[in-house]
């Protein structure tokens, strides 16, 4: 069973990924955004709009438990994860890309945190429905370059 | 046309054991198939077998989901299955959701969704699950059937083997213009008979090729689906010309009686009343093969092997040993819903394995019981196929049955199976001087003379043993009740 750390790590692993694969430097709320989004289009088109949209709704309502500030989050009927930062009281309407100044740095890395976190419990729900196995061949598919390991509840397990 | 000038077409693996004997040695490639059958039939499932034996990486299987069940969910259950391969996930296999097109647009988009789909991917497998699901929406038969066509036409253009899924009710079967699209329409049901469930398997249409016709029973395991052909899967097999090789049972008087042993090949059974030494008998009989270097089976139903070989080794026979080297195997076949194809089955299964030259089936009754309540209504049929299948392979069966011991006849059987039968030894209890004794008869041998007399037998610590010469001394012996004759020749002792 792959534990919360494990499932933390390995989307840390997509974040690296992410920065690594970004020309340049950007907020972590981007690379969150961009994982978000490839998950809901190869998950969409593997289970459906609706699917993915119900699954994201409830990784986001354990999220909440989580992280309150997430209160304001709301799942689209597409899918989209909207309202980061709401609750933080950014004034962020939509996840997304979006230009900060200096003094909301800590807040952008809020907003991060916050999506980071509902993608943790995304995947957590895929392992439970699909286990680790077809999950990760999933996720292989999405970033085709990542290192994702097989069995990354194993220990020595790699990045 | 000559056989050369004709075009070859691939037969593909169905991935399901004993279907492709059914489909006649595997699916046609680039086929247009419909599997239907009402809800928890095991459509779906029969489809991801075909998928997982088919789809390569070079030439996937991209499996479209419309309505219905998710994706996640179906894949969540299915790879519960044995079958269930993950490393081909996703590119050897690809789940594509249609749902949306199907609910906002029209049947036009979902076949130009496939199409682009299909272009895409190159896939050598199609399969759209569930398809029903997208004709439910209001529309006009001719844009189904149209949509139908186009469909079949581009998936064979682009080389790709389809199937189409759909819940369909038995009566819709008729005359439903989708289904002549079809090159192949395999159906799938599931009935419940008495307590029992029976889910069968006929394959409707399937052009270009022979099929075996009639309801296959199958079932669904933790392997997946399991076809069981009406044939056994024997019909591409040569039947053995009939031997004249003698098989004995190690009982020296009683073979003299069937003048050397039953032929091999024959079917054998062994008829008597409850505690008259039926299964000693049969015992006797696989054990003496297993001392010729002839491997044996045999089915029971009314006790476990332990207690089987158990009560054996207390006639001086040991079943241990050879179950041990691979040449007997004791098969428990309990379970009360089992159809005669999943029994011969298992039994076809043995005789290869071990390359079993006996079977001793002990009892026809525990058989029956053994089976679902709806097979038991064709059971002297299944009877039929099962020992025609076995001894044209050359397997020598003996069956033992009880009958009911009436003092006023002398039946062979309770199931009218004597036709079925090469020879018969009947076993009886007769009421001689205030005792209850035994006596066994040739009754018939096909293909043989055999002795007509009626010996005198006892069960002892060596098993069957006969008694003497033959009962001269007593009249209507048969009846159970018979009448001492003026000759008394003195009671031999036991040989």
């Amino acid at each position: 069973m792959t534990t919360p750390q494990e499932m933390r790590d390995l989307v840390q692993r997509l974040l690296t990924y992410e920065a690594n694969a970004a020309k340049t430097s950007e907020p972590v709320e981007s690379r969150v955004f961009r994982i978000y989004e490839k998950l809901r289009q190869s998950l969409g088109e593997f289970a459906g709009t609706a699917a993915f949209q119900s699954l994201a709704s409830r990784a986001l309502a354990m999220a909440r438990s989580e992280m309150p500030s997430l209160r304001a989050a709301q799942i689209s009927a597409d899918g989209r994860l909207k309202g980061l930062g709401q609750g933080l009281g950014l004034g962020q309407s939509e996840f997304g890309p979006q230009i900060y100044s200096e003094e909301d740095r800590y807040g952008e890395q809020r907003t991060g945190d916050e999506g980071t976190v509902v993608i943790t419990r995304l995947l957590g729900l895929l392992f439970t429905f699909l286990g680790e196995p077809v999950t990760l061949r999933l996720l292989r598919n999405a970033w085709p370059g990542a290192a994702i390991d097989d069995r990354i509840s194993e220990n020595g397990r790699k990045a | 046309m000559s056989n050369q000038d004709k075009v070859k077409i691939n037969k593909l693996p169905t991935g399901v054991p004993g279907l492709d004997e059914i489909v006649g040695g595997g699916l046609p490639e680039f086929s247009f198939n419909i599997i239907a059958g009402a809800p928890g039939s095991g459509k779906t499932t029969l489809a991801h077998q075909f998928v997982f034996a088919n789809a390569t990486s070079e030439r996937p299987a991209l499996y479209f989901t419309v309505l219905g069940e998710s994706a996640i969910k179906m894949l969540r259950y299915q790879q519960q299955y044995a079958f269930f391969d993950p490393t081909k996930l996703p590119d050897s296999i690809r789940f594509i959701n249609l749902s949306q097109v199907v609910l906002e647009k029209d049947l036009g988009a979902v076949l130009e969704e496939i199409t682009k789909e299909v272009e895409k991917a190159n896939p050598a497998v199609v399969v759209v699950d569930s398809f029903r699901t997208m004709v439910r929406k209001p529309q006009s038969d001719m844009d189904l059937q149209s949509f139908i066509q186009r469909l079949a036409l581009f998936l064979a253009s682009w080389q790709a083997t389809t199937f189409l899924i759909g819940e369909y009710a038995e009566d819709e079967l008729r005359d439903n213009p989708i289904f002549t699209v079809a090159d192949g329409l395999f159906w799938l049901r599931q009935t419940a008979e008495r307590n029992s469930i029976v889910r069968k398997l006929q394959v409707i249409k399937l052009r270009g090729q022979d099929s075996v016709p009639g309801l296959h029973t199958f079932r669904i395991t933790d392997a997946g689906v399991q076809a069981f052909s009406r044939t056994f899967g024997l019909t591409s097999r040569k039947r053995n010309p009939p031997s004249n090789r003698r098989l004995c049972f190690g009982i020296p008087e009683l073979d003299k009686m069937l003048d050397g042993g039953v032929r091999e090949g024959d079917s054998v059974l062994v008829a008597g009343s409850s505690g008259t030494g039926k299964s000693v008998l049969a015992t006797q009989f696989i054990s003496e093969g297993i001392r010729h270097g002839e491997p044996g089976i045999v089915a029971v139903f009314e006790e476990r092997p332990e207690a089987y070989a158990e009560r054996a080794t207390s006639l001086g026979l040991d079943l241990e040993t050879p179950q041990k080297d691979g040449q007997l195997t004791i098969l428990y076949l309990r379970p009360l819903d089992l159809s005669v194809d999943e029994t011969m089955q298992s039994i076809l299964d043995a005789v290869e394995k071990i390359g079993a030259k006996r079977l001793v089936i002990d009892s026809l009754a525990g058989f029956e019981m053994a089976l679902s309540p709806g097979f038991r209504a064709d059971f002297r049929e299944s009877l039929y196929r099962m020992i025609f299948a076995l001894t044209g392979i050359g397997v020598t069966i003996l069956s033992t049955v009880e009958v009911d011991e009436s003092f006023t006849e002398f039946p062979f059987s309770t199931y009218s199976i004597s036709f079925l039968t090469d020879d018969i030894i009947r076993l009886r209890y007769v009421s001689i001087d205030g005792q209850l004794r035994k006596i066994m008869v040739v009754i018939k041998m096909r293909g043989g003379n055999h002795a007509k007399d009626i010996r005198e037998y006892e069960i002892t610590s060596k098993g069957v043993v006969i008694l003497g010469e033959r009962l001269t001394n007593y009249q209507a012996l048969i009846s159970g009740i018979p009448v001492r004759s003026d000759r008394s020749d003195p009671k031999p002792e036991p040989s």
